[in-house]
């Protein structure tokens, strides 16, 4: 029998007052204690699947499931299960580093207990012990990236979403990030990461999806996706996608006297 | 606890943690502000009018402040927060955990609903030591600043997720809550007043909600009793009502 996927979504549309359909029936499995990425240009749509996926959104049409649980409507069990770091630093600035993992457990129903416990792990874990007192707004960017990470470590979710986990971080704290969540992957945590940085995806994900325009393009591992256009690498595989051969390095090389 | 009311628990901590630090803002300022009204009120126009309907003009005077106080402290409250956190979009944190619409909705709600139960609380102690008020019919007092807080915590959450700009909630604030409040009888008694402004205060749904209170202190009033108890609780279940389905739809709140 195989096994529950940790993420299937069918025929997912989300189609905004606007009018602008951001999905068009976009269909993804993830596998249990895979490593996925999500790529695509800006507005391809892949905040807007997250967003359906963790109730940010309200999907249109189509199905959502998280471990075989609806999550959708009946969505208690499917959102326990995911954790979300999403693109940009939401911290509550009334709260201080401790009360920030300490109220996102309890909003997940976790006892204090385990909270405390949970927290305290996690606060050394991201070398955030020191600050732990410290309101949120006073902590600087890596900081702020680290403790993102860790609220949506906080409820130990079985899927963790990266919604560009590494966008404008210093080298070090990639690594260390990187580092982390190969980790938590190999403890079996199923991780969906989407990013503009090819080579972080290439060096992560087990396998990886295109979308653009609101539709899943293309998927496979990396070697597969360059196979697909026809490139040599995943970088011109992208490039392709987007329409943008011209750049791929290996012209650049060339052209350059 | 179960994880539901762990959930529920935390949503309101949150709020009510919210509240108490920058308690020099949310409770302080709003005890001063109810302290100058009695000086200043007191001591000017108190030494004029001396007496209404049988009580110190002060005396008088303090139901309705006490009912402003939980009114305006629940709906800014409850306005500012919900604004502040979708502009942080740190509200993503609580829309994508398990919490149900109607939890989140009763947890902002009650967040508001005990700050203004606190300045309430703390401005009638401060009265009640500096000029003796009476309390005569608790049965009535109790439900009725129950259901005014509730009504103005509500109508504080409805604003503030309707809300784009600081601005909405001020309008809100100082154009339409504080003229109702101000023309509804608090500083004064509506049959005092010539026509036409004695029945158009009887329009001004404040004006039966601080008619409601200063029975419940002083046993005086000029409105029936059980029908604004009626409406009141009526008005309550309407916007509970009106934010639930909101809340249901994600209304400017999920997108």
């Amino acid at each position: 029998m195989p096994a529950t996927p940790a993420l299937q979504i069918t025929d997912l549309v989300k189609r905004y007052p606007t009018g602008v359909e951001a999905l068009k029936g976009v269909s993804l499995d993830i596998g249990e204690g895979e490593f996925f990425g999500l790529l695509g240009p800006n507005g391809a749509g892949k905040s807007t699947l997250i967003h359906c996926t963790t109730g940010l959104a309200q999907p249109t049409a189509g199905d959502i499931r998280v471990f075989d649980h609806d999550a959708v409507h009946h969505y208690e069990q499917a959102r326990v299960a995911v954790g979300l770091a999403p693109q940009e630093p939401n911290l509550d600035f009334f709260l201080t580093v401790e009360e920030t993992l300490d109220y996102h457990g309890g909003y997940f129903g976790m006892p204090k207990r385990e909270r405390r416990e949970r927290s305290a792990e996690l606060l050394n874990d991201f070398s955030l012990t020191e600050k732990r007192n410290d309101r949120t707004r006073t902590l600087s960017g890596g900081m702020k990236r680290r403790l993102i990470l860790a609220r949506a470590l906080m409820h130990r979710p079985r899927l963790l979403i990266l919604d560009e986990p590494t966008a404008g971080v210093d080298v070090e704290l990639r690594l260390e990030l990187w580092h982390y969540v190969q980790r938590i992957n190999a403890e079996g945590t199923t991780i969906l990461l989407t990013t503009h940085y090819l080579e972080e995806a290439e060096q992560l994900c087990d396998h990886i999806a295109f979308i653009n325009h609101g539709e899943i393009v293309a998927r496979g591992t990396s070697g597969d996706l360059a196979e697909t256009y026809g490139v040599r690498s995943l970088e011109d595989a992208y490039l392709a996608l987007v329409g943008r051969k011209e750049l791929s390095r290996a012209h650049v090389a060339v052209d350059v006297p | 606890m179960n994880a539901a009311q762990i959930r529920f628990a935390s949503l309101l901590r949150r709020e009510v943690n919210r509240f108490m630090k920058i308690k020099r803002q949310t409770v302080g300022a709003p005890l001063l502000e109810t302290f100058l009204y009695i000086s200043v009120f007191g001591a000017a126009l108190g030494s004029r009018i001396h007496h209404l309907h049988g009580f110190d003009y002060i005396v008088f005077i303090v139901p309705g402040l006490i009912m402003m106080a939980w009114a305006t402290n629940a709906f800014s409250n409850n306005a500012s927060s919900i604004l502040q956190q979708k502009f942080q979009r740190a509200i993503d944190d609580q829309l994508s955990s398990p919490a149900s619409p109607g939890e989140l909705l009763l947890a902002l709600t009650f967040g508001g609903f005990l700050r203004g139960f606190m300045v309430a609380t703390l401005t009638f102690i401060t009265a009640d030591i500096l000029v003796g008020i009476p309390l005569r019919h608790p049965l009535v007092l109790i439900p009725g600043l129950f259901l005014v807080g509730l009504f103005f915590a509500l109508l504080g959450v409805l604003v503030g997720v309707r809300a784009e700009q600081f601005d909405d909630v001020s309008f809100y604030q100082t154009f339409i809550l504080q003229p109702l409040i101000f023309l509804g009888g608090v500083f004064y008694s509506a049959t005092l007043l010539p026509e036409p402004y004695r029945t158009l205060t009887h329009l001004d749904p404040v004006y039966y909600m601080i008619g409601l209170v200063r029975y419940g202190f002083l046993g005086y009033t000029e409105v029936s009793v059980v029908l604004s108890l009626g409406f009141l609780a009526v008005a309550t279940a309407i916007l509970l009502g009106v934010n639930m389905r909101l809340f249901n739809r994600g209304y400017r709140l999920r997108a």
